[in-house]
């Protein structure tokens, strides 16, 4: 890979002052070592880069005006020579020559390939901006970062001597500081130009820039001139305004590959080819061959080409890429996502000249927020700590209402409430008491604004006594303890709810909390077994969640009467209505464990990733707190540990007989 | 001739006929017909000849069978895609349950006898529908096995 040397400190703090009627001497000097200079000129309304003879070609006292599919050149109030943003021209043009032969080819007795030998020119380029310099890296990862490199390239690259410009302005279609490319050029540099009204601050890059600042009418600049200069790249960045979301950019498109925008946006586009033709770092090629009248020699050019093209990916057999929407997501998902597997980075660099020079204003930043828009920040939660984390102490609440879920499960909601409890996280469980009776553990089925409920099926002593409590009646509460749902963990995904019997108590919570932030998700589902329909817990919430178009909700019964015209079989025939991508998807499982085993077993034959699982596990529990060894399984206490567990935390304890 | 686009296009919605070559589906398409279901019409009756298969198309249907003392139980449903009345693909059996429409359903119905027929003579379509019907027999049996364990009993 090639990159300039980075400056030392001591020369990265000198600087030198050069007038700006002096910066004819820059380009004779640069010229003196042989060097032809690229710079920035005016040619057909437009300033493009093209060779440079004196100063007086360089565009000063010119400034652009640039908007999707918009550029205008227009005289500026002052005389600075690099008052512009970037024009249409990238410097690829000169690393990566648009047309290039690479063989030529004979027919005599026999067939004979020979290489040209390169011709490469001894090129300066005067006015490379940071997004510019951004883009010469990218393009030296492509070509010469792998295993097969490009010599072409790599013999201009070397060749090249880079005179960088901080840019003093930008346009509507620059977004560099959303690429972090950008406003300042930070290296890979010969000699650093910083445009002031009276000349220019010069820093220099590697020796070669150092031998030719030395030959300069330079002075050393004055304090206000190098406060000037760090000024001028900090208006530029307040001019430029908040970076684009692109955090993640690249994981988001990849969840979009349906989205009904790539077909909206290809109605738009014409496939002209200008966004990959003026992208700086855009490298596809096709070969041509010329043939002489005779066949017996031909030419084989390497030329610019673009996945815009119809033929692009077509083979024999036909068009991989038939459709225009098929084109378009192609060329901006390797620009913005799969650049980063390849490359290691975006293949972006926010210069906008995608933007600019796309005759029908298809902005690229409006297409990423349509089809990938941001998932705000994720916060970690963290469990809050319990009130009356020891056994035998308890914190009293007031039982506010009681309702009858099945004929033996019902739902208390307790208020008075420490606050603890209203911080709990779905998944998470007390201990719940009554004088006289032990302490149960109960999984808290909602959080409530003003206090929490507790389903449960009255199957001992404590469980009956407080499905027979009374509204006003007080009982003594621990916790919230336990593990919780992590549900940040299916930010992005498919997230699905897997429920048999009364194991929806455990998940009730997770469910509102989902449905609370769906937009968070690529899709909710709550899959819901239980033996009859008069045995499914919280039917009103099932029927507001299948009214609702935040969840699909599918619910089965193992057996019914003839009244009963719902699906009936186990809940694992339910995963038949699973049709998206299972490797998206992130399952939360809880019933009874070889209900639970079942529904494992046929998500992860549907695809989904092991480490997307997650259980609740229950065992016998008096402590709650991992101290009297009752819920112990193999290395976790599952009261401390879990209930909550990933499947691979488990490991083969899962499921096995007898732990 | 008649066209059997519409009902070859039904098939392909389905997870019996959808991976099925162009000429099965052809012939499932023209040894069967498209059937109407209202809510509640009675399609087999239990213990009856085994007469005529079915691949539900939409809709739902219940696989019901009597109990004594008990009445009729529903014991699994059908939905979109999956068949009913595989019994037909042998001959001289009863249906195993009586076949219920829940709701306002569709079917491609074949006649047992003529399938039966067909599959004999038919090598390529014998290959083909053999795999599914056991395919979509294994996934009831799978089924029943965890209905018999009562998970969600106490």
């Amino acid at each position: 890979m090639i990159t300039s040397p980075a400056p030392s400190p001591t020369a990265a703090a000198r600087q030198w002052f050069l007038a700006r009627g002096d910066l004819g001497a820059l380009v004779e000097a640069i010229r003196g070592t042989g060097r032809r200079v690229i710079g920035p000129t005016i040619r057909d309304g437009a300033i493009v880069y093209d060779e440079i003879q004196a100063a007086a070609d360089l565009p000063a006292g010119w400034r652009d005006q640039q908007s999707a599919g918009q550029y205008r050149l227009e005289r500026s109030t002052d005389e600075r020579t690099f008052g512009y943003s970037v024009g249409p021209t990238p410097w690829k043009r000169f690393t990566f020559p648009p047309n290039l032969p690479i063989a030529t080819a004979h027919r005599t007795n026999t067939v004979a390939f020979d290489q040209p030998v390169p011709d490469v020119p001894s090129l300066a380029f005067l006015g490379v901006r940071a997004c510019e310099i951004a883009a010469l890296g990218i393009q030296d990862r492509v070509f010469l970062g792998g295993q097969f490199t490009d010599e072409d390239f790599r013999a201009r690259r070397s060749a090249a001597f880079i005179v960088a410009v901080q840019c003093s302005t930008s346009s509507s279609t620059c977004f560099c500081t959303s690429m972090g490319t950008g406003p300042e050029v930070r290296g890979g540099y010969d000699i650093l130009l910083t445009e002031l009204d009276e000349g220019f601050v010069i820093q220099t890059g590697s020796p070669g820039g150092a031998a030719i600042v030395a030959e300069l009418p330079t002075r050393q600049p004055s304090h206000a001139e190098v406060g000037a200069a760090v000024d001028s790249v900090e208006a530029v960045r307040t001019q430029m305004g908040e970076p684009l979301p692109m955090a993640g950019i690249d994981e988001r498109l990849k969840l979009q590959l349906d989205h009904p925008r790539w077909a909206q946006v290809a109605e738009r586009c014409v496939e002209c080819g200008n966004c990959t033709m003026s992208c700086p770092t855009c490298f596809c090629t096709s070969v041509i061959e010329e043939s002489d009248m005779d066949g017996k020699s031909s030419r084989t050019e390497r030329q610019w080409d673009s996945c815009f093209d119809v033929a692009f990916a077509k083979v024999a057999g036909g068009d991989f890429r038939a459709r225009p929407r098929d084109r378009y997501r192609q060329w901006l998902t390797h620009k913005f996502s799969t650049w980063f597997d390849q490359f290691g980075s975006s293949g972006c660099v926010g210069c906008g000249r995608c933007i600019t020079w796309c005759p029908v204003r298809i902005d690229v930043r409006e297409e990423l927020a349509a089809i990938a828009p941001p998932i705000a920040p994720v916060v970690q939660p963290v469990a809050v700590e319990p009130v009356a984390a020891s056994p035998g102490t308890f914190s009293i609440a007031r039982l506010a209402s009681i309702k009858a879920e099945t004929e033996d499960t019902t739902t208390l909601s307790l208020t008075d409430v420490d606050p603890a409890f209203l911080g709990g996280r779905p998944g998470q469980f007390v201990m719940i008491a009554l004088p006289a009776f032990p302490a149960v553990p109960i999984s808290i089925s909602r959080f409530r604004s003003n206090g929490i409920d507790l389903t449960i099926r009255a199957v001992g002593a404590t469980s009956t006594a407080l499905v027979n409590l009374h509204p006003g009646a007080r009982v003594g509460l621990r916790g919230p303890l336990g593990t919780f749902w992590p549900i940040q963990e299916a930010y992005g995904r498919h997230a699905v709810v897997v429920a048999g019997g009364v194991g929806l108590s455990p998940l009730h919570g997770l469910v509102d909390a989902l449905v609370a932030n769906h937009d968070r998700f690529e899709s909710i589902s709550l899959f819901y077994g239980s033996r009859t329909p008069e045995e499914r817990l919280f039917r009103d919430d099932l029927a507001a969640w299948s009214a609702s178009k935040e969840i699909d909700v599918a619910v089965t019964v193992d057996r019914a009467g003839p009244e009963w015209k719902g699906r009936v079989g186990v809940v694992t025939t339910l995963f038949d209505m699973i049709s998206w991508d299972c490797t998206k998807v992130t399952a939360f499982v809880v019933g009874p464990e070889r209900m639970m085993q079942a529904s494992v077993q046929g998500l992860i034959s549907k695809g989904v990733p092991a480490d997307r699982i997650c259980v609740s596990m229950e065992r016998h529990m008096e402590c709650g707190i991992g101290l009297c060894g009752h819920c112990q399984m193999a290395g976790r206490f599952v009261c401390k540990d879990g209930p909550v567990f990933r499947l691979n935390d488990l490991g083969d304890m899962f499921n096995r007989e007898g732990i | 001739m008649d066209d059997y686009t519409s009902v070859i296009a039904m098939l392909n919605h389905t997870w019996f006929g959808a991976e099925l070559s162009p000429e099965t589906q052809e012939r499932l398409a023209k040894l069967g017909e498209i059937q109407d279901f209202e809510a509640d019409e009675v399609i087999l009756h239990e213990g009856d000849d085994a007469r005529e298969m079915g691949i539900l198309i939409c809709g739902r249907l219940a696989l019901r069978t009597f109990v004594p003392e008990r009445g009729a139980v529903t014991i699994l449903s059908v939905e979109p895609g999956d068949i009913f009345g595989w019994s037909a693909v042998l001959a001289d059996t009863q249906a195993q349950s009586t076949v219920v429409a829940t709701e306002s359903s569709q079917a491609l119905v074949i006649e047992g006898t003529r399938l039966r027929a067909a599959l004999k003579e038919d090598h390529a379509l014998a290959a083909s529908l053999y795999p599914r019907v056991l395919k979509a027999v294994a996934r009831r049996l799978r089924a029943t096995r965890l209905q018999l364990l009562d998970l969600f009993a106490r």
